[in-house]
C-alpha cells in the first residue's frame, strides 16, 4: 500500500462506518445470547435461589442493551465507547467463574440419585459462548480505539493543512 | 462523453397506444438537449427508451456510433437523474454517491477520491455525513446528480429533475445544473414541461407534441422563428396572442382592424391572397401605437413592464390577447388602448405550418 492509499484510507474512515467493530460487538451479544438460552437448560433453579436467577436475568439484559448502544456508537465512530465495551469483555469473562463454573461444580439430588447441576458439554458451551462473546468486545474496543487515534491524527493534520 | 444518434425511433405500448412517432435526433459531444412538451407528449417515454428503460419498437439507437438499441439498460453506461430523487433515506450521503461504484464493487479507495471530487464540484462536501432527511429538496437533486456523475456515464438522462422544487430553488438548481454542465461538458438529455428551464438550458431544443417532434433548433430559433402554431403558443410567456386575418391586397384585415403590410410581408403572402392565415404576435413585441385597439380587462405591473390583458376591438369583442407594454402602466378595467404591433409571425391556417418570410427562411 502506497503512502497515498494510505492516506486516502484514513480520510475515508471520516464517511465511512467502522463496520468491523459494529459487527464485533453484535457478535457478542448473539453470543450471548446463546449462553444466555443454554444456562436455564441446566437445573439450575432449583439449585440457585430465584433472586440470584433475577439478577442474572436483568444483568443479561442490561448486557444486551449496553452492548447495542455501544455497537451503534462505535459504528459511527463515537469516541467513548471503547471503556464500557472493554467493561462489558472484562464482565463476560468475570460470569464464566460465576455462574457456569459453580453450577458445574454443584450437584443436586434428584429422584434419590445426586447429579451435576450441569454437565460437563453445557458447560463447556457456555464457557465457550462468554469466552467469544468478551474477546469480540474487547477486540470490538481495541479496534475502535485504533481507528478513533487513526481518525483523529488525521483530522488535526487536516485542520493543520486548512490553517 | 458521447455522441447519440437516435433514428426513427418510435414507441407503441402493448395496448397498441403509440406513444412516439418517428423520433430523429443527434446529439453532439458535449450538448445539452432539452426535450419539452405538454404532459403526455412522449418526452418521458423517449429518455426512457434512451435509458434502456423502455423497449424501442421501431428505430435504432447509437451511443458513440454503436448500436445499444436493445442493450439492456445496465450496459449503455448511462446515468438517469428522477424528478423524486430516489435516494436511500437510510443511507449517508456520502454512501448514497458510492452506492452505484459500492455495487459494482470498485477499489474503496477509488471510490473515496470520485465520491470527494463530486462532492466538491457540487458543492455537498459539508453534507456528505448527513441523511437525506437532513437536507433541502435542491441539494437532494444535487445528491441525485451527484451520484451520477461519480460513475462518469456517456450521457446523462434527466427527467423532470427540478419538478419537485419550489420556484426559487428551481431558478437557483437550474443554474446549477447549468454550471455542471459547463464544467463536465458533459453530453445531457433533460426532458421538461418547463418552457422557461428549455429557453435557458438548452443548447438546443426538442419540442414535442401527441408523440411528435414538432421542432428541433436553438432556444432561440424556437422562440424567433417557430415552426408551427403549437411551438409558437408552446414556447414564449405569456404566450402568443393569435388573430385569424385575410389577406386583402397590401392589407392584413381582421373584424376589427386592418394593419399594412411591409413589402417582406407581402412577398412572403403573396400565394395567400384573399386567403385566411393565422396571425401571431408575442406580448413582447407590442406596444402603444396605432394597428388596432384593445378594451383592457385588466393589468399587470411587473415592475419595467406591464402586462396589459384585454379583447382586440374597442366594444372589446374581438380576440383576447395580452399585450406586455414598457413602464409602468395604469390602465383599469374597460380602458380602451391602441397597439402596435412591432414583430409578426404568420401560420396557414390548414396546415399550422409557418410562412416563412425571406429573411428568416
Amino acid at each position: 500500500m502506497t503512502r497515498e492509499d494510505l492516506a486516502v484510507s484514513r480520510d475515508r474512515m471520516r464517511y465511512t462506518k467502522d463496520k468491523l467493530s459494529a459487527n464485533l460487538v453484535l457478535a457478542a451479544i448473539v453470543l450471548d445470547a446463546l449462553y444466555f438460552v443454554s444456562i436455564y437448560q441446566s437445573d439450575v433453579s432449583t439449585w440457585y435461589y430465584n433472586w440470584v436467577i433475577g439478577a442474572s436475568i436483568i444483568l443479561n439484559l442490561l448486557f444486551l442493551l449496553t452492548a447495542f448502544l455501544a455497537s451503534e456508537g462505535v459504528k459511527s465512530r463515537k469516541s467513548g465507547f471503547t471503556i464500557p465495551l472493554l467493561v462489558l469483555g472484562i464482565l463476560q469473562i468475570v460470569r464464566i467463574f460465576y455462574l457456569p463454573t459453580r453450577a458445574h461444580a454443584a450437584t443436586v439430588v434428584l429422584t434419590g440419585t445426586e447429579i451435576p447441576v450441569m454437565d460437563n458439554g453445557q458447560y463447556l458451551y457456555t464457557v465457550i459462548c462468554l469466552a467469544l462473546s468478551a474477546v469480540c468486545c474487547i477486540a470490538a474496543a481495541v479496534n475502535s480505539f485504533l481507528n478513533g487515534r487513526k481518525l483523529a491524527e488525521h483530522m488535526k493534520s487536516l485542520e493543520k493543512q486548512s490553517a | 462523453m458521447a455522441e447519440l444518434s437516435l433514428q426513427h425511433l418510435e414507441k407503441v405500448y402493448d395496448n397498441n397506444v403509440q406513444a412516439v412517432y418517428d423520433f430523429n435526433l443527434d446529439v453532439k459531444d458535449g450538448e445539452l438537449i432539452v426535450l419539452v412538451g405538454p404532459s403526455g407528449c412522449g418526452k418521458s417515454t423517449t429518455l426512457r427508451m434512451v435509458a434502456g428503460l423502455e423497449d424501442i419498437t421501431r428505430g435504432k439507437m447509437l451511443l458513440n456510433g454503436k448500436d445499444v438499441t436493445n442493450a439492456p439498460a445496465k450496459d449503455r453506461d448511462i446515468a438517469m437523474v428522477f424528478q423524486n430523487y430516489a435516494l436511500y433515506g437510510h443511507m449517508t450521503i456520502y454512501e448514497n454517491m458510492a452506492f452505484s461504484l459500492t455495487l459494482r464493487k470498485e477499489d474503496p479507495n477509488v471510490i473515496h477520491k470520485k465520491v470527494l471530487a463530486a462532492a466538491e464540484v457540487l458543492g455537498l462536501t459539508e453534507q456528505l455525513n448527513k441523511k437525506p432527511s437532513q437536507l433541502s429538496g435542491g441539494q437532494r437533486q444535487r445528491v441525485a446528480m451527484g451520484r451520477s456523475i461519480v460513475r462518469n456515464p456517456q450521457l446523462f438522462l434527466f427527467d423532470e429533475p427540478l419538478s419537485n422544487l419550489d420556484a426559487k430553488l428551481r431558478s437557483a438548481t437550474r443554474r446549477e445544473i447549468l454550471l455542471l454542465h459547463k464544467r463536465l461538458n458533459a453530453t445531457m438529455l433533460y426532458v421538461t414541461h418547463d418552457q422557461t428551464e428549455a429557453l435557458t438550458l438548452a443548447d438546443r431544443i426538442v419540442c414535442m407534441s401527441m408523440g411528435h417532434v414538432q421542432q428541433i433548433g436553438t432556444p432561440l430559433e424556437l422562440y424567433d422563428s417557430p415552426a408551427n402554431l403549437f411551438v409558437a403558443s408552446f414556447i414564449g410567456l405569456p404566450p402568443m396572442n393569435f388573430v385569424d386575418v385575410k389577406v386583402e391586397g397590401a392589407n392584413l384585415v381582421a373584424k376589427h382592424f386592418a394593419i399594412p403590410m411591409s413589402p417582406a410581408e407581402k412577398n412572403a403572402l403573396a400565394s395567400y391572397q384573399g386567403k385566411e392565415i393565422v396571425l401571431g404576435f408575442r406580448p413582447e413585441n407590442t406596444s402603444v401605437g396605432n394597428h388596432f385597439q384593445m378594451k383592457v380587462l385588466s393589468n399587470e405591473n411587473l415592475g419595467m413592464n406591464t402586462l396589459v390583458h384585454g379583447h382586440i376591438g374597442a366594444d372589446g369583442k374581438g380576440e383576447r390577447i395580452t399585450c406586455k407594454l414598457n413602464g409602468w402602466c395604469n390602465y383599469k378595467a374597460d380602458d380602451v388602448v391602441s397597439i402596435s404591433l412591432t414583430r409578426k409571425h404568420f401560420f396557414d391556417k390548414e396546415t399550422t405550418n409557418a410562412i416563412r418570410m425571406e429573411e428568416e427562411a
